[in-house]
């Protein structure tokens, strides 16, 4: 090859990797497919917690020392709720939501991506909390012991409908538009 | 797993040594970017970090998306600004890759450049991290999927009670407490690059941090032309009620979206944590090419022979030696090897005049002994020339014994070669010696082809004698996949020493009289 062929090669080269560098930096991309709209369930909410107590046998304070020995132990817990979630007469989720962290004393959280078909569609959410046990003290409650939604929403491709639940009114609300400042 | 490992180390290398030589042919051994990835890097550190800083007067954690937007509507000086810090922010990408694989390619991940291997493997991981956060910062449609990954990913891990992925439902507004986390990250990680960088050139004399001032300019002017004529595009504002849209996406920093987007966060973090694994104990399970390990035994010192004169303590590419205080009841200084420092690259065996340092088997002793056979065993004369070959390198002439009709005494690296040796060959009464060795960037032993200039041309210590023809001697470089610069060196040394009186031979060729020892005792 002459000086000139290897100047002009040299010049096309990094002229060309430098083309590929900015086309491989923004190359066109969809991470899914918008032709279907997706229904999200998320929302946050505080449960109600709850001590339970009992007493200890004579078996088992035997065995703790005799300066720990107290009569009766208790142990809080916040009640769970179950989730249901019917599209179109279809139930796409039926579960139980526990309270997060590793003690459960957490709020309860959720987050369910439901995919449908764009057009109309029927959604029904129920959230339902545990009957507390009789004997339990209940504390602060927050969270309504059944919160529910039955609307009829209407859909495009690649639209994400929110149901979530507003603690300003206790209820639980459909939103298809981000909040604003 | 470690014959598999050698296997691919070994393609690796093949496929390295013509690219090398496909690069050299267009930019010269000088300006081969391949030799320089490294650097590169360092330049392009640099150059995100000026531009980086420039941007940050501009960005609102408030406002991510309009903020970014504005300055992308400055067409004199924001939008190619930020054009350029995300071009040099790809390149640098690329540049650590070519690094690490030529690192790996060439076996210099094992043994005691074990330490530059891991921290490499972190300095690129902390780099795509911060690449990321820098997504995150714009807002836009990959800026949303990227976070909300990233939010998937730790929400797998058992540490927040709160998921993270909460955050990017849209029932609220995402906090700036978010933005400007990711922002301190942003600017804290380079911190850590820097920290990381220093461990990573740590066991390194004189690490070539910069790369030549012409290539750094060239490739940094390349990156703003690029970034002028075409900008990087903004894609459109994240929207948490609309699936993420076509947008442009960044192959450098989003490259394995399309690959985790369909798999668990538990299975991302077990295949993630699998490929961490595997690069980082790579020095163990590669083991480097074994001809490498058996003559991995560090050099050692003869204290009778040392006169003090620092050369080996100067010359040592990884600052291996030190001068200490003798013990053989003499004054002065004596030169101590580390052995936990020292590679075995026998640079010191070459910088010494009176032979009294290197490798076992390999000090200057050693090679004039070895040289001394070779013209005992080979019939020359004044028309031969002897092709000195550095055997990672030199065209791979060195495979054979002769090449194009000139003898081949093979070295294991040039630089770590004694001068005594050309002057042995040139005062036997050969014809000419032709020296080749690797391009000077691409020495196995960093720095071998500049020490063997400079005592050769320039009177280093262990200098070539004055009484040596200079014009017998040419000092070549040539890559390993490059024999047709060794043959075009070999016609144009041949049409030189053409225009030469004829070469006499000496009878009695004394060397080193002064500090002569039988070599069973000096290394023993």
């Amino acid at each position: 090859m002459g000086r000139p062929v290897v100047v002009a090669l040299g010049a096309v080269l990094a002229v060309g990797g430098m083309l590929a560098l900015g086309a491989l930096s923004q190359i066109p991309y969809q991470p899914e497919e918008a032709t279907h709209a997706v229904i999200r369930l998320a929302w946050r909410a505080r449960g109600v917690a709850v001590e339970e107590c009992r007493t200890l046998t004579p078996e088992e304070l035997e065995k703790v020392a005799v300066h720990m020995r107290r009569t009766e132990v208790c142990e809080g817990r916040t009640l769970p709720y179950q989730l249901r979630a019917v599209v179109d007469g279809d139930v796409q989720v039926d579960e139980t939501i526990e309270a997060g962290g590793a003690r459960g004393d957490r709020p309860l959280f959720v987050l369910h991506d439901l995919p449908v078909a764009p057009g109309s569609h029927n959604v029904e959410v129920t959230f339902t909390r545990e009957r507390a046990p009789a004997e339990t003290t209940d504390s602060m409650e927050v969270t309504p012991a059944r919160l529910e939604l039955d609307r009829s929403i209407d859909v495009a491709p690649g639209q994400i409908v929110l149901v979530t639940y507003d603690p300003d009114t206790k209820t639980m609300i459909l939103q298809d538009a981000p909040a604003t400042r | 797993m470690r014959s598999w490992g050698k296997r691919l180390e070994g393609a690796a290398f093949r496929a390295l040594s013509r690219a090398d030589a496909f690069m050299n042919r267009l930019y010269t051994w000088r300006f081969n970017p391949l030799y320089h990835s490294g650097a590169l890097v360092v330049v392009l550190f640099i150059a995100v970090t000026v531009t980086g800083i420039y941007l940050l007067f501009f960005y609102r954690v408030s406002a991510p998306y309009q903020s970014i937007a504005r300055l992308q509507d400055q067409v004199w000086l924001g939008r190619w600004i930020r054009s350029f810090h995300r071009y040099a922010s790809d390149a640098a990408v690329v540049a650590a890759l070519v690094h690490a694989f030529r690192v790996f390619a060439q076996g210099r991940s094992w043994g005691p450049r074990t330490l530059a291997w891991i921290s490499g493997v972190a300095l690129l991981s902390v780099t795509l991290i911060c690449g990321w956060t820098g997504y995150v910062m714009v807002w836009d449609e990959q800026g949303m999927v990227l976070a909300r990954e990233g939010a998937r990913f730790l929400d797998a891990l058992p540490l927040f009670s709160e998921p993270i992925s909460r955050a990017f439902v849209g029932d609220r507004l995402i906090p700036n407490a978010f933005f400007f986390l990711n922002l301190f990250l942003h600017v804290a990680l380079p911190i850590g690059i820097g920290v990381v960088l220093w461990l990573h050139v740590s066991r390194v004399a004189r690490a070539a941090l910069l790369p030549p001032r012409a290539l750094s300019w060239a490739v940094l002017g390349l990156l703003l032309g690029l970034s002028v004529l075409w900008p990087a595009a903004l894609g459109p504002a994240a929207d948490l009620f609309r699936l993420p849209q076509r947008a442009p996406f960044d192959l450098f920093y989003s490259g394995w979206l399309p690959l985790t987007r369909n798999l668990s966060a538990g299975l991302v973090w077990l295949v993630g944590g699998t490929l961490a694994a595997i690069f980082v104990t790579t020095p163990w399970w590669i083991g480097g090419r074994s001809r490498r390990v058996e003559s991995m035994q560090p050099s050692f010192v003869v204290q009778r022979l040392c006169d003090a004169c620092r050369t080996c303590y100067l010359d040592c590419p990884y600052e291996a030696i030190d001068m200490v205080a003798r013990t053989d009841g003499r004054p002065g200084l004596v030169a101590r090897v580390d052995p936990a420092l020292c590679v075995s690259c026998g640079i010191c065996a070459g910088s010494c005049a009176p032979m009294g340092v290197g490798p076992p088997k390999r000090t200057g002793r050693y090679q004039v002994a070895a040289v001394e056979q070779f013209i005992a065993e080979h019939t020359l004369g004044p028309d031969d020339i002897v092709i000195i070959g550095c055997s990672s390198g030199a065209g791979n002439i060195t495979r054979g014994t002769t090449f194009d009709g000139a003898c081949i005494f093979p070295v294991d690296c040039a630089g770590s070669m004694h001068t005594s040796v050309v002057e042995y060959l040139v005062r036997s009464g050969v014809g000419g010696v032709l020296i080749v060795s690797c391009p000077p960037r691409d020495c196995w032993h960093r720095e071998g082809p500049k020490w063997l200039e400079q005592r050769l041309y320039h009177g280093r210590e262990a200098e070539l004698k004055e009484r040596v023809d200079r014009r017998r001697i040419r000092l070549a470089h040539a890559g390993l996949a490059e024999p047709y610069l060794v043959r075009q060196e070999l016609a144009e040394f041949r049409r030189e020493l053409a225009a030469l009186e004829v070469a006499s031979a000496e009878e009695d060729i004394a060397l080193s009289i002064e500090c002569a020892a039988p070599v069973e005792e000096v290394e023993s």
